[in-house]
């Protein structure tokens, strides 16, 4: 079946990133993507699942096209061995890997999803912040599959192991940072109980998701040197693992 | 003093290659069986190498491209120069697109000259460095390493240009957008001068101190062209280019200043929304 061969990746496979293997991992990513983009808009309207059954992708799409020349260039410059296409490719099988896993529980999700309280009822502010976690909670669960499997094929391509260690990580920086403004454009995917339906949030490029982000924090912790002080804190903790993965690096292999 | 640290292998040479015997084998070279853990040879550049074939070398073969650019009248210079200017060119645009008006124009012209004059004028020191560094390269064959390194991070700005395009749309703060096209220049540079540094150590270098203490100067050169230049982000239709002489640092720290000011008396950004 096409489906085992992405979900049990071989390095080979990146060898003729031929076009029809790159159409069929970029279909599996769609379909496992809408499937679960519409469980997860179902809960707020059905109308709600549909848009998110077409933006969840089009996430994907609009962070993998716009960030392609940068991962290609970061593919081949940090020796992952890579060529442009086979980096597209690469990163495009994780995609599918994470969408056909959550793909795999929009059944369940819209089960729930129809026993759980509705959009309208009291208990919908509840719903809402349990739904809000439990979705991350899984987004990450695939995230982190997606990219153990991404780091296999990478290390197995590349020149040594911490080389496909830091392209990884690169990628991961780049297709984050961008993915973020992506899903502040595309909002609402979760959509609130008390906000409208729709497509897209009214003028969807006015702001962004750092700006977003810092304003929450100043707000929470009363200034800006507080939240400056607590993004420390948070960038210190991604940092560290990094930076030791980084010294691993530039450190003589035996 | 700390001389190579860098992990990979030394480059292969083509001289060496070259002076191999021919191998009575018949079997292809690909199906010759390698030690594991040794990565494969790869034969020699060609002898004229298109605008895809330097693209190429410059991306996967940067020890194998220094020692070709050794060669007279490889004609490399004016391609990776030409490379570079519509890179930041096109990288100019996007970054004019946050202001728009005249500086969809202004901008992208006063990035390629400021990086252009950089280069000029660090140029002769990055000789003198690189000698010391005990790098036994030529004026001709450093010009063109050095105009490929310029090439590198032009194309890796064009990569992050439509991450900048995007941001550059959806916000008005000049902080943000001005931190974001430094961060990519930075990180531009950085593997600019890795190639410079792959450059020099293949020509026999072996001291890292001066190429990081050039380094730096060119870092800081760029930057300062960045306030000398001003207005490259926002907009002045009366005063297209300051005479206000100012350090770069002093001027920054100016302008997050105002630009808090600004923010605080602003009505707040869009709240996130699920």
């Amino acid at each position: 079946m096409f489906l085992r061969p992405l979900l049990q990746p071989q390095a080979t496979w990146l060898d003729n990133p031929h076009p029809r293997r790159v159409a069929g991992a970029a279909i599996a990513a769609v379909v496992g993507l809408a499937a679960y983009g519409f469980s997860v808009g179902y809960w707020r309207s059905p109308m709600m699942g549909a848009y998110v059954a077409i933006k969840m992708p089009l996430l994907v799409a609009c962070t993998l096209g716009c960030n392609a020349l940068l991962n290609g260039l970061l593919g081949l410059l940090l020796g992952s061995g890579l060529g442009f296409r086979q980096s597209f490719l690469a990163l495009l099988m994780s995609f599918a890997i994470a969408g056909l896993i959550l793909g795999s529980l929009a059944p369940v999700l819209v089960f729930i999803t129809s026993i759980a309280p509705d959009a309208t009822s009291p208990g919908a502010d509840t719903a809402h912040s349990t739904y809000l976690v439990a979705h991350t909670f899984l987004i990450g669960f695939a995230g982190v599959v997606a990219n153990l499997h991404l780091h296999r094929l990478l290390a197995a391509k590349a020149t040594n192991r911490n080389a496909a260690t830091v392209t990884l990580l690169a990628w991961l920086g780049g297709n984050g940072f961008l993915g973020a403004q992506f899903s502040w454009v595309l909002r609402p995917f979760f959509g609130m109980p008390n906000m409208k339906v729709q497509f897209l949030r009214d003028d969807p490029m006015r702001g962004n998701f750092y700006e977003s982000v810092w304003s929450s924090l100043t707000h929470i912790t009363g200034g800006p040197v507080e939240a400056g002080f607590v993004l420390l804190l948070i960038m210190a903790a991604i940092a560290i693992p990094i930076v030791l993965s980084l010294r691993s690096y530039y450190q003589p292999r035996n | 003093m700390d001389t190579n640290p860098d992990p990979t292998p030394p480059p292969q040479m083509p001289q060496l290659q070259a002076a191999k015997p021919a191998s009575p084998n018949p079997v292809p070279p690909a199906a010759q069986a390698l030690p594991p853990g040794l990565p494969a040879m790869e034969p020699p550049l060609a002898e004229t190498l298109d605008m895809r074939g330097l693209f190429e070398a410059l991306l996967r073969r940067p020890r194998d491209l220094v020692l070709w650019l050794a060669r007279p009248g490889n004609g490399a210079i004016g391609r990776f120069g030409l490379l570079a200017l519509v890179s930041f060119l096109l990288f100019g645009v996007v970054i004019g697109c946050f202001a728009k008006h005249e500086q969809l124009w202004a901008a992208p012209a006063k990035i390629t000259i400021g990086l252009v004059i950089s280069g000029l004028i660090c140029f002769p020191s990055l000789y003198i460095f690189s000698t010391l560094a005990g790098g036994k390269v030529s004026v001709q064959q450093l010009a063109a390493c050095f105009a490929g390194a310029l090439a590198l991070a032009g194309l890796l700005l064009l990569g992050f240009a439509p991450a900048i395009w995007i941001f550059a749309e959806s916000t008005d703060s000049y902080g943000f957008v001005g931190t974001l096209g430094i961060g990519a220049w930075l990180i531009a540079l950085l593997f600019g001068l890795r190639f410079l540094k792959t450059a020099v150590f293949a020509a026999g270098g072996t001291g890292k101190g001066p190429l990081v203490i050039w380094s730096f100067v060119f870092a800081l050169v760029t930057l300062q062209m960045t306030t000398s230049l001003r207005p490259i982000l926002g907009r002045d239709p009366q005063h297209p280019l300051t005479q206000e002489k100012k350090f770069f640092l002093q001027h920054w720290g100016d302008w997050f200043g105002e630009t808090q000011k600004l923010e605080a008396t602003a009505p707040a950004v869009a709240k996130p929304t699920s």
